[in-house]
């Protein structure tokens, strides 16, 4: 096995490298959709409150891989059938299966992220909100300014949570071809016949990928937790 | 408009209030006038219907009938065609900056020092420059008597210091009329004393001020007229020589009673 794992790793390491690109790619997707929707859905107006809900009850509600199939495989095929130049050069490039998987893993973290930003601007106390509107703050200056930055703190743990979460879910992207950790595995596999092995190999970089991640997120939050309550 | 003009005084003004909670009503026919410089104190058994009446001065919770005019310009709402509509944000957002609000549990922000509490709406909201609004956050931490503790974040402040900077920050942005809610009672009985002493250098100063309080002491000291609420209504207004001198009413004089009481026995 230690043969093995050091025939393989740099292998490995490339895949899970690719990985970790597709996760912080998606994360930032997931966290741009997911500031937007949770606005909506806690804003005055009920038909944008409505929207949001709508998708966080869609997103959640389709599993992953059949999102990244509808994504790489219909889209594209979808656009070319119609074939309106306008929708061929939206969702034409989604035939790159870098591309398909970043916005289908977007979307699909988008609706989780929603409602972690959601429930840590719910998590605040309101006198926050109605402390910066006494000073004649704007519903929008006050979540900018007041509300947020304290809220995206509160956040923060279970963001990290969930770029673990994506991290795992990027081994999908296998099935479209990415040459993402997983799929190492799969090659060196059918390479080998060492299925048990090669499969080991990718769990274990797995592990070690998340141990650190977690590590590193703990003490991002000390600092974090340090700077609201001390001086600089 | 001439100087002497009634109106040219009345910072705030209260006609007809009404508001009800999913049905239930907490306030009904509220009239209160406030002039430039007086302090007017709101006292009046828990669940009256204080806080609500002070939070729809600034239009935190929004009313649902009569007026409240803010130097003569209508809160909330704007009057087209004899009907009365909701005002846009940016609207009601402006005229609240004509009111300052002390909180009842200080609210500072809390990721912010003592001076960036100070200079947020001086800077964003009034579009200050940063040195004035340092000028001016120094000038009334000097008034609060906590310049030494500029650089502080909230959470290392006792009570009394937090609910100090909460009078500090609403003065900050030089409103019209300083709203205050109970600001004392979520104090422990010693610190109760520094921001007394600061609201009354406040009444010295001439502010405009509404407070809400349960020092009934504190009202007698420095209010010009004593206003007590009862079941969402005003039933006394009279200037406080008088509220306190002769209460016009049984229950009220049971409630000054039972409040002088508890002072006594509490210190
Ligand atoms: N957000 C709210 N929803 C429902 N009822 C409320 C709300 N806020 C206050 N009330 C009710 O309105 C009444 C007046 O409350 P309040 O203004 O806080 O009184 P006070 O400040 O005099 O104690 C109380 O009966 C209270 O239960
Ligand atoms: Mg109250």
């Amino acid at each position: 096995m230690i043969e093995f794992a050091a025939t393989y790793a740099g292998l490995y390491f490339k895949g899970l490298l690719l990985g970790l690109g597709l996760t912080v790619a998606a994360m930032a997707g997931a966290f741009l959709i997911g500031l937007f929707v949770a606005l909506a859905r806690l804003s005055q107006r009920g038909w944008l409150r409505a929207a949001g809900g709508a998708y966080v009850a869609l997103f959640r509600g389709i599993p992953p891989l059949v999102l990244l199939y509808l994504v790489y495989f219909g889209l594209p095929a979808w656009a070319a059938q119609v074939g309106n130049p306008f929708l061929i050069a939206l969702l034409g490039p989604l035939d790159n299966r870098l591309l398909a998987a970043t916005l289908a893993f977007s979307v699909n973290a988008g609706a989780y992220t929603t409602e972690i930003i959601r429930a840590s601007i719910q998590a605040l106390p309101a006198d926050q909100m109605e402390a910066a509107k006494s000073i004649g703050m704007t519903h929008g200056l006050a979540m900018r300014r007041i509300v947020l930055p304290q809220s995206l703190r509160i956040a923060f743990p279970p963001l990290c949570n969930e770029f673990i979460v994506i991290l795992k879910g990027t081994s999908l992207a296998s099935v479209i071809g990415v040459t993402e950790l997983m799929r190492s595995a799969q090659m060196v596999a059918a390479a080998t016949f060492l299925n048990l092995q090669a499969y080991i190999l990718a769990a274990m970089f797995y592990v070690v990928a998340v141990i650190v991640l977690q590590t590193l997120s703990s003490l991002i939050e000390l600092k974090l937790l340090a700077g609201s309550t001390t001086g600089d | 408009m001439v100087a002497n003009d009634v109106r040219y005084t009345e910072v705030l003004r209260i006609e007809a209030l009404g508001k009800s909670f999913k049905g239930t009503p907490v306030l009904s026919n509220v009239n209160l006038t406030v002039h430039r410089g007086e302090t007017v104190a709101i006292i009046g058994p828990s669940g009256s219907g204080k806080t609500t009446l002070l939070r729809s001065v600034n239009f935190l919770a929004p009313y649902d009938s009569g007026k409240i005019l803010l130097n003569g310009k209508l809160m909330g709402y704007v009057e087209r065609g004899g009907r009365l509509q909701p005002d846009t944000d940016a609207n009601i957002s402006r005229l609240r900056r004509s009111t300052g609000m002390v909180f009842q549990r200080f609210a500072l922000f809390q990721h912010r020092t003592v001076l960036q509490n100070l200079i947020e709406g001086p800077v964003h909201v009034l579009g200050l420059s940063r040195e004035l609004a340092c000028e001016r956050a120094r000038t009334a931490l000097k008034t609060v008597g906590l310049s030494d503790k500029i650089d502080q974040y909230p959470a290392r402040l006792s009570g009394g210091q937090q609910q100090r900077v909460g009078i500090a920050r609403a003065l900050c942005m030089e409103p019209d009329i300083l709203l205050f809610d109970e600001p004392t009672s979520a104090l422990d009985p010693e610190l109760v004393g520094e921001v007394l002493s600061v609201m009354r250098q406040l009444r010295g100063q001439n502010r405009t001020m509404l407070i809400v309080t349960h020092e009934i002491g504190f009202a007698a000291d420095v209010a010009d007229r004593v206003v007590f609420m009862e079941a969402g209504a005003i039933i006394d207004d009279r200037p406080a020589r008088e509220f306190f001198g002769k209460p016009n009413n049984a229950r009220i004089e049971a409630f000054l009673a039972r409040h002088r009481n508890e002072r006594s026995s509490s210190i």
